[in-house]
């Protein structure tokens, strides 16, 4: 009986060791636990023996089962830790399905992530609309009555309004500054505000000029504010663009609108300052103008020079995505190709 | 404009071992732009002065010659050349082998090297004056003609560069950046700023001295407002011809072409003093010169041979006949300086700057004396400019003199004085500063300044110099920009703004405009595009939209562009025209603004300024119209909610003129008004936008219409106690029934109900339609038992039947 026991449990334990499945686990089970189980049939047979075999050969059947009952659980650990969802092979190179997601124009991206930047700084964001006056993009800005760029050669004035002046000519804007004249009619000092938007100029196009382009322009207003703050903006600009602080250098630039102004030179970031044939062997690129509002313009904006002092910057945000990107040809950015603009996310 | 370190140098001494690019980095920071420099003799490398010892002919070559050459080396050496002027003894111009010389004066340079030229070696090359870019300084008659340096000092083996003078440094200068400070377009004004970055001095110019006695020419100045001061002086003695050859070399340099000796004279005063010049033949003139505005249709033949049908708004100078010149921009060829002039009438005037600058633009003519005198040139530069002519041309000409002299001064030049205050500049320079400061900077810069104490301030008296007044520098802010960049602006560091903290900055406008394009962008799965605010005609009436209706501009980029946008439909239609060659399916938006007639006034009662209105649109293009149309719908049913804007409504008001009429709705506000429509593009919009292969569904939206919610708004609704039970309904329906008119009907006796599917065809009779929806039922007191929920369906199914005649066709779990 013993030595049938020892079979038993011997041929049982090198079964379940090899037991390839849940289903055969169970069949397992089933042929020595079941009720018509071979260790059942055993344990039923205990019976006709002497009280001491009973014992011995008992206590054996039981120390069997426990085993059994153990090596069963065992290995269905195994199973488990061995099994899988997948069916035969899964090619892990197979790319992954795509959420079904859209992007915002490369210029906007560029735009939100510089708001985000000023909008730390506590700058407020400000628009005006694209259609203005002569005398918000030109009079009150301190362009002379015959600067050329009032001209049709320059701008897009509306049919019917060429012939009129000031307040009732009326033109795509071709810059943003005039929004800061508004803005500052509006809400007085101090100010600050980004007034990012589009801007239009009469030119002829090609892969580096655009009629149509993207401006981002902020002006910080204070009293008696030293030029030498507009380095904030201007820094804060190309470090959230470069993603690292970036050298600048501030030298003599004539604009109408501005009193000192400022031509703005980034170090170039292809050189490191060296001289190469992006920068023309200068080692800087002129990235940006600012200055401080001329007095003119602060006062059509209805504030005293004498107490109010400011900092202008504008940059074009298509050369600056195209300075960050590669891009290669303005004009894609209005193509509306979405092969290209797909590209930035 | 080019500028000639040689040239400056006359006027002051620049520091010793000043390299040329921290000079082109402090003209750079203080002043403008330095684009580049050249060195003239650059070029010149391993070309060299020769004598010619003997020319013989060529063994095999009609049109060649040998030549032995003495090149300033102990043996002669041998060129084959095809001049048709060598001679023995003539000194030339010889390109060693290694050297680089423009071929026949053509394309780019190319090396010379030791050859045998049919038969014959040749030791380098003797030069035309083409082949080495000096044609206009050495003229030559015929392009076989070479070079001949007689009159010059040559050694033979001395380098060309070296016979001719040629070392100079020649910066660039953009005209643009200079347009601001009409004082530097001369080589005087130049000299003056560096004088003042490096604290050098200035020499003073020559001045012109008439002896009293000397008699008047007859000069009127009927325009005043035109021109302030007119100066004629008339020389005799002269004799035109070829200028020495330095003048004709220091104009070559700068970029101006040697003509004749006179000619050469004004435009050296013009770069000298940056003060246009003009001669006029004396015999030609006749009586007086007299400053006028043209009469209408008046002629004038100009020194280019353009000729002007002048009108009333032109200036001209005229003698007692006839206009002679456009005023400050060219002269006339009738009486202008001929080779055999022997008297001159210089003329020397002030005029006003825009009058030169209508002029020179109305007819299209930009000349070097245009630029500099529509610039606002200052009238105390007559005087330099006198003083210089008169010196030269007395080197020149020992025999001219003044034969006559007038300065006719209708209007006195304004002497403005700017008031400052030491703490003014200190606070907006942001630095310490002291009255030595101001004064090392501005003083050599030609201002005078008087100070006056006024409590514990300073005040600055600034007497502006005549060359910097005439617009250029009024302000105080024009002062401390003088004051800073002679500091230097590299100088200057970060200066943090100081921070007040009131509120927190809240502009639910522009987070909402943002929010809507991200929502698009990055879950609704839109691509933004941008367009240009005019397009073409044929999508504007694709869409539907009357070119009445839209804004036109005066120039228009392309003469069927010059619309501009009312809509934002016609350029989406345009793009999706584009795209469907590339892309199946496919979603974009655009948020611009639309323009159209009307009138709002954002700043000042007096400007009006047409409607202007930030519109959203959509397009989609697909191929299954019903899920197209449900698609748009569905982004924006969740459009309100997610970017927290009050919602709106659907409803069929007004039908776009682009489409479909059946797939179609309007958007209504809380208060009833249209702020937008989606729908599908109506065929007849496909075809007329040529959108071929793709269905598209379109939705405009205006965005400034939206009121976005102030915070945001969610509200919490308790999870329910006891289960709800599922149960799936199709019911076959007559067609037109709406999805709404069911959900409406069954919503007092569901908790939910959701629209599953709908099914037109074969399977159903005609004229009906099988519609699938699930219901959820549930109770608050307890599960609902099989039984409760049989009785509710059957409620359900009977009020279907008997309201709207559904019947069922399966009821599912």
């Amino acid at each position: 009986m013993k030595e049938q026991l020892q079979t038993m449990r011997n041929a049982c334990l090198a079964a379940l060791s090899s037991a390839a499945d849940k289903a055969e686990l169970e069949q397992i089970r089933l042929r020595y636990l079941g009720k018509k189980g071979e260790l059942t049939a055993i344990l039923k047979t205990l019976g006709s023996l002497t009280p001491e075999e009973r014992r011995e050969t008992g206590q054996l059947a039981n120390q069997v089962k426990t085993e059994i009952t153990d090596a069963l659980e065992h290995r269905a650990d195994e199973l488990i830790n061995e099994m899988s969802v997948i069916e035969g092979d899964l090619d892990l190179t197979i790319p992954g399905l795509k959420p079904d997601s859209g992007a915002l124009h490369p210029i906007t991206q560029i735009c939100y992530d510089l708001n985000d930047a000023f909008r730390s700084l506590g700058f407020e964001i400000f628009s005006e609309d694209d259609i203005s006056s002569e005398r918000y993009a030109f009079d009150y800005l301190n362009f002379p009555p015959d600067h050329p760029a009032r001209e049709s050669m320059d701008t897009y004035w509306l049919k019917g309004s060429e012939h009129e002046s000031g307040p009732e000519r009326l033109c795509l804007r071709p810059h943003l500054t005039g929004a800061s004249v508004r803005y500052l009619k509006a809400h007085g000092a101090p100010a600050r505000l980004v007034y990012p938007g589009r801007a239009y100029r009469n030119e002829s196009v090609d892969a580096r000029h655009e009629r149509a382009f993207y401006q981002y322009e902020a002006l910080i207003v204070d009293r008696d504010l030293p030029f030498a703050t507009g380095q904030l903006l201007i820094r804060t600009i190309l470090e959230k663009v470069f993603g690292k602080a970036v050298d600048i250098r501030m030298r003599a630039g004539f604009f109408p609108f501005v009193e000192p102004g400022f031509e703005i030179d980034m170090k170039c970031q292809v050189c490191g300052g060296k001289g190469c044939r992006v920068c023309k062997q200068v080692g800087w690129i002129e990235v940006m103008p600012g200055g401080t509002p001329h007095p003119n313009v602060l006062k059509a904006a209805g504030l005293d020079p004498s107490v109010w002092s400011g900092f202008y910057i504008n940059i074009g945000l298509d050369r600056l995505v195209m300075m960050r990107t590669g891009v290669d040809d303005v004009r894609l950015f209005r193509s509306a190709d979405l092969r290209f603009l797909s590209q930035f996310r | 404009m080019k500028f000639s370190l040689n040239w400056i140098r006359q006027y002051t001494d620049l520091p010793s071992g000043l390299t040329l690019s921290q000079l082109a980095h402090d003209l750079t920071m203080r002043t403008v732009e330095v684009e580049g420099a050249v060195n003239p003799a650059a070029d010149l490398e391993q070309i060299v002065a020769a004598e010619i010892l003997a020319v013989d002919p060529h063994p095999k070559a009609d049109r060649l010659s040998v030549c032995s050459v003495n090149i300033g080396r102990p043996d002669p050496v041998t060129i084959v050349c095809g001049g048709i002027n060598l001679a023995v003894g003539q000194t030339v111009a010889v390109a060693l082998p290694g050297s680089k010389v423009r071929w026949h004066g053509e394309g780019e340079p190319v090396e010379i090297k030791a050859a045998k030229l049919r038969g014959v070696s040749s030791h380098g090359m003797i030069c035309a004056s083409s082949e080495l870019s000096l044609e206009a300084l050495f003229l030559a008659s015929d392009e076989r003609e070479i070079m001949d340096l007689r009159g010059m000092e040559a050694k033979p083996g001395q380098p060309l560069a070296e016979v001719l003078d040629l070392d100079d440094l020649i910066l660039e200068i953009d005209n643009k950046s200079m347009t601001n400070r009409p004082d530097l377009w001369g080589h005087y004004g130049m000299a003056r700023e560096l004088a003042a970055i490096y604290q050098t001095a200035l020499r003073p110019l020559p001045v012109l001295e008439v002896p009293a006695d000397t008699p008047a020419f007859p000069v009127a100045i009927d325009s005043p407002d035109h021109c302030s001061r007119y100066a004629a002086v008339v020389y005799q003695g002269l004799r035109n011809g070829e200028s020495p050859y330095w003048l004709r070399l220091t104009l070559w340099k700068v970029g101006i072409r040697p003509l004749s000796c006179l000619v050469d004279i004004t435009n050296y005063v013009m770069l000298a003093t940056g003060q246009p010049t003009h001669g006029f033949d004396r015999r030609a003139v006749r009586r007086e010169i007299r400053v006028r505005t043209a009469r209408d249709q008046e002629k004038l033949l100009l020194l280019d041979g353009h000729r002007l049908e002048l009108d009333p708004d032109d200036l001209v100078i005229c003698d007692a006949e006839k206009p002679m010149a456009l005023a400050g921009i060219m002269g006339g060829r009738d009486d202008g300086l001929l080779p055999e002039t022997e008297e001159m009438i210089l003329e020397l005037a002030n005029f006003n700057p825009l009058t030169v600058r209508r002029s020179a633009r109305r007819h299209g003519i930009r000349t070097e004396a245009g630029n500099r005198n529509e610039k606002g040139i200052d009238a105390a530069r007559m005087d330099q400019a006198m003083g210089v002519a008169d010196q030269l041309i007395r080197r020149l000409m020992p025999e001219a003199a003044v034969a006559a002299y007038t300065d006719c001064v209708a209007r006195q030049p304004e002497h403005p004085v700017i008031e400052v205050s030491l703490r003014f500049l200190a606070t907006r320079l942001g630095r310490e500063i002291t009255s030595a400061d101001i004064s090392r900077s501005l003083e050599p810069l030609g201002f005078s300044i008087e100070t006056r104490q006024s409590g514990n301030d300073t005040i600055f008296l600034c007497h502006v110099p005549a060359w910097r007044a005439t617009g250029d520098v009024s302000l105080p802010e024009d002062i401390l920009e003088e004051v800073a960049r002679m500091i230097g602006y590299e100088n200057f560091t970060l200066i943090p703004p100081a921070v007040t903290l009131e509120k927190a900055i809240s502009q639910r406008d522009a987070e909402t405009d943002r929010a809507i394009r991200e929502y698009l962008a990055f879950h609704a799965g839109f691509q933004e595009i941008y367009t240009y605010p005019w397009i073409d005609d044929f999508y504007i009436e694709a869409a539907g939209i009357q070119l009445s209706e839209c804004l036109e501009l005066a120039t228009p980029p392309s003469p069927s562009a010059g619309h501009l946008r009312a809509s934002l439909i016609p350029g989406l239609l345009q793009a999706v025209a584009e795209n469907e060659r590339y892309l199946e399916t496919f979603r974009m938006f655009e948020a611009a603004q639309v323009f159209q007639h009307g009138e709002t006034h954002p700043s000042d009662s007096e400007e009006a300024l047409p409607l202007q209105t930030l519109q959203l649109g959509l397009a989609m293009a697909g191929d299954d119209p019903v899920r197209l149309f449900r698609q748009v719908k569905g982004v924006l049913e969740q459009m309100p909610r997610i970017v927290q804007v009050e919602p709106w409504s659907f409803a069929r008001q007004q039908q776009p003129a682009w489409a479909d009429h059946k797939a179609w709705l309007n958007l209504l506000s809380e208060d009833g008004q249209i702020i937008g429509s989606f729908g599908l593009l109506s065929a007849r919009a496909a075809r007329a936008a040529d959108i071929r292969h793709s269905l598209t569904a379109l939705a405009e939206l205006n965005l400034d219409a939206l009121r976005p919610l102030p915070s945001r708004e969610n509200r919490y609704q308790r999870l329910p106690q006891f289960p709800q039970v599922e149960q799936d309904l199709s019911i076959v329906i007559d067609s037109g029934v709406a999805w709404q008119s069911i959900a409406d009907l069954i919503a007092g006796l569901v908790r939910r109900s959701e629209f599953i599917e709908e099914y037109h065809g074969a399977q159903v009779p005609e004229g009906k339609k099988s519609l699938m929806f699930r219901v959820w039922l549930g109770s608050d007191e307890g599960t609902l038992t099989a039984e409760a929920v049989e009785a509710k369906m059957k409620k359900i199914l009977k009020m279907i039947r008997q309201t709207l005649g559904g019947e069922i066709r399966q009821a599912g779990q």
